[in-house]
């Protein structure tokens, strides 16, 4: 039986270093996509997502969280501010790529990046080629925080609804609109090309 | 229909469950096949397919040697921690995980907060009838303990006595006898204090300003004592009186009192002779603490006065004293009991045959051991019964013997 969060936690403030270590592999999957979606290469997001962890070690002792949500909704802020650091750090910006797919027409709101690459318009195989992940990170960059988060919680980690909204204290409903919005934005800032992204039609190309 | 966003929710939400299901492995997932039903949308397919890439992109995935790697770190460092905080807070550290120990400090720490309330509120405590004021008094004791030097022991010491001269004045008023005496010693205390810190100081500048500062606190001492006589009962005068002395002041003492039983008389004349200093004309007699109609026969300056009164009823002689028309008393219980005719028979140079008791109640009683004993013994019985308890003698006074008569020979 999995044991809870608040039971761990409780654990590992106790110097329980078992206790430790099952909280990073629960929580490390998510932290890392986090990081690894808003960092160009893997090697950095392993950098950072080895901060991120240690900053838990060292805070766990002061930390007030007592369930799930809330205690991924800590890890993923000081991945946050780690992202910030690192970027503020090596005085990098994101690395600006051009997203803007010339068959829409995004709002200027939408598309604060210049036009993508025309050879590079489906979003899926943006995501399947690694030289072409940079693009997606850049994309994911240019979500909201509340976005991203949503979209690494709930899309990838697979996290509820009730989960995600009491992580972001928000209302259910309000994180389907941000499921969404998130979703939306990112297939517009990466370019949906003339609508080759049909899952069930791959699904039957790869699966006979 | 749906709204989109509701819609995307679901399809997302069976993809889940059916990969859930199918636990497929990581990485390794098929792509979702929705049916015609499920999936209408183009639109809501092409993001249901991007949130699917999204979720298995390799580069999202962990890299299984990576994570391994890092959670040895993360133990080691953690170790190191707990190592670190141990040494460094072995209290914080144990109060965190032993709830008995956090209770117990936070209780000493309650008690802490409550003792420190109590003393700030005992050191504004001034009435010594409050069961603060030991506590205060213990205060000062240390506070002057703290003091670096004599001259600082001084300072405070007059100071303080200076407060309990006005506590002393309120005390008068409110008529609280017992917090009165008290502030007296109190006071005594703290003038006494001062007097030996400034002796302990050199010769110097400093000595003779605080010797200034004591002489002039002695001074206000008196004005406000003798200002207080008037209202006072007579043990408080008594007390007062003595606290006066102390302070250099001049005030009545009695050396020797002698009480005559008049042989020849029926009713119980005694004479009683006070011996002392300061004994001001006009000064009324105190038997037992209590003032009684005395006839004054004579007097030598101030140091001797001579009363006449009568003796009978129930009343036993305890105390015998003077209450000057200033206000300040004399009294003592070292009293001398004789008989006039064994005076007379002895022209009056005997000494009295009485023993006195200069700390108890019962002065007692020798018989002469010359002269005629058929003479002697009746005044003997009578002298005894001025000494003992329920013997049937008494001095007659109406002010503090009720049923007593005062006679003037």
């Amino acid at each position: 039986m999995t044991e809870t969060i608040e039971r761990l936690l409780d654990r590992a403030r106790q110097g329980d270093a078992e206790a430790v270590s099952m909280l990073y592999q629960r929580f490390l999957p998510g932290v890392f996509s986090y990081v690894a979606a808003r960092v160009p290469d893997r090697a950095t997001a392993e950098d950072l997502t080895s901060e991120v962890f240690l900053q838990m070690v060292e805070g766990l002792a002061r930390l007030r969280a007592r369930d799930e949500a809330s205690f991924l909704a800590w890890l993923l802020s000081i991945a946050r501010l780690t992202v910030a650091g690192y970027y503020r750090s090596r005085e990098k910006e994101p690395l600006l790529l051009s997203l803007q797919d010339q068959g829409r027409q995004d709002s200027p709101a939408d598309s604060p990046v210049g036009p993508i690459d025309d050879a590079v318009r489906d979003p899926l195989a943006l995501i399947e080629g690694q030289e072409d992940w940079q693009a997606v990170v850049q994309a994911i960059n240019h979500l909201t925080e509340e976005q991203r988060q949503v979209l690494v919680s709930r899309v990838i980690l697979g996290y509820d609804l009730a989960t995600v909204a009491r992580m972001l204290g928000k209302q259910v409903n309000a994180i389907k609109a941000l499921q969404f919005r998130a979703l939306q934005r990112l297939r517009r800032l990466l370019g949906d090309g003339s609508g080759s992204l049909r899952v069930a039609q791959k699904r039957k190309e790869r699966v006979p | 229909m749906k709204p989109l966003d509701e819609r995307l929710n679901d399809y997302l939400e069976r993809l889940m469950k059916e990969q859930e299901e199918a636990r497929h492995p990581v990485g390794g997932c098929p792509e979702p096949a929705l049916t015609q039903e499920q999936s209408p949308s183009p639109d809501l397919e092409s993001l249901v397919g991007l949130a699917w890439r999204l979720r298995h992109a390799p580069q999202l995935q962990v890299d299984p040697e990576f994570a391994r790697q890092l959670e040895r770190r993360l133990v080691d460092r953690y170790a190191e921690l707990r190592q670190r905080s141990q040494k460094r807070r072995p209290l914080f550290t144990a109060l965190r995980w032993r709830p008995a120990l956090a209770i117990a400090l936070s209780l000493c720490l309650l008690l802490c907060l409550f003792c420190t309330s109590l003393l700030v509120l005992a050191a504004q405590v001034t009435d010594p009838a409050n069961p603060l004021y030991t506590l205060r008094r213990w205060e000062q004791h240390v506070e002057i303990q703290l003091s670096s030097n004599p001259a600082s022991q001084a300072t405070l010491n007059l100071q303080m006595a200076r407060e309990q001269l006005s506590v002393l004045v309120r005390l008068a008023d409110s008529g609280q006898g017992e917090a009165y005496q008290q502030g007296l010693l109190d006071l005594d205390r703290q003038v006494d204090a001062a007097a030996s810190a400034i002796a302990r100081l050199p010769a110097g500048p400093q000595r003779d300003q605080l010797a200034g500062d004591l002489a002039a606190l002695k001074s206000d001492s008196i004005h406000e004592l003798r200002h207080l006589l008037s209202r006072l009962g007579l043990p408080e005068r008594l007390a007062t009186t003595r606290e006066l002395g102390q302070l250099g002041d001049t005030v009545p003492t009695l050396a020797h009192v002698t009480v005559v039983l008049q042989s020849h008389s029926t009713n119980g004349l005694v004479t009683i002779t006070l011996t002392g200093s300061d004994l001001q004309p006009g000064a009324q007699l105190l038997v037992n603490g209590a003032v009684v109609e005395a006839h004054e026969t004579q007097r030598q300056s101030q140091g001797l006065i001579v009363f006449v009164t009568n003796w009978q009823g129930n009343q036993r002689l305890q105390s015998l004293g003077i209450l000057n028309p200033d206000g300040t008393v004399a009294q003592t219980n070292a009293i001398a009991l004789t008989s006039a005719g064994e005076s007379h028979q002895r022209g009056g140079s005997s000494k009295p045959t009485s023993t006195p008791t200069p700390h108890g109640n019962k002065p007692t009683v020798s018989p002469p051991s010359h002269g005629d004993q058929s003479l002697v013994l009746p005044y003997v019985a009578r002298l005894e019964a001025l000494a003992e308890p329920g013997c049937g003698g008494g001095i007659r006074g109406h002010t503090a013997t009720p049923g007593c008569r005062v006679t003037k020979t």
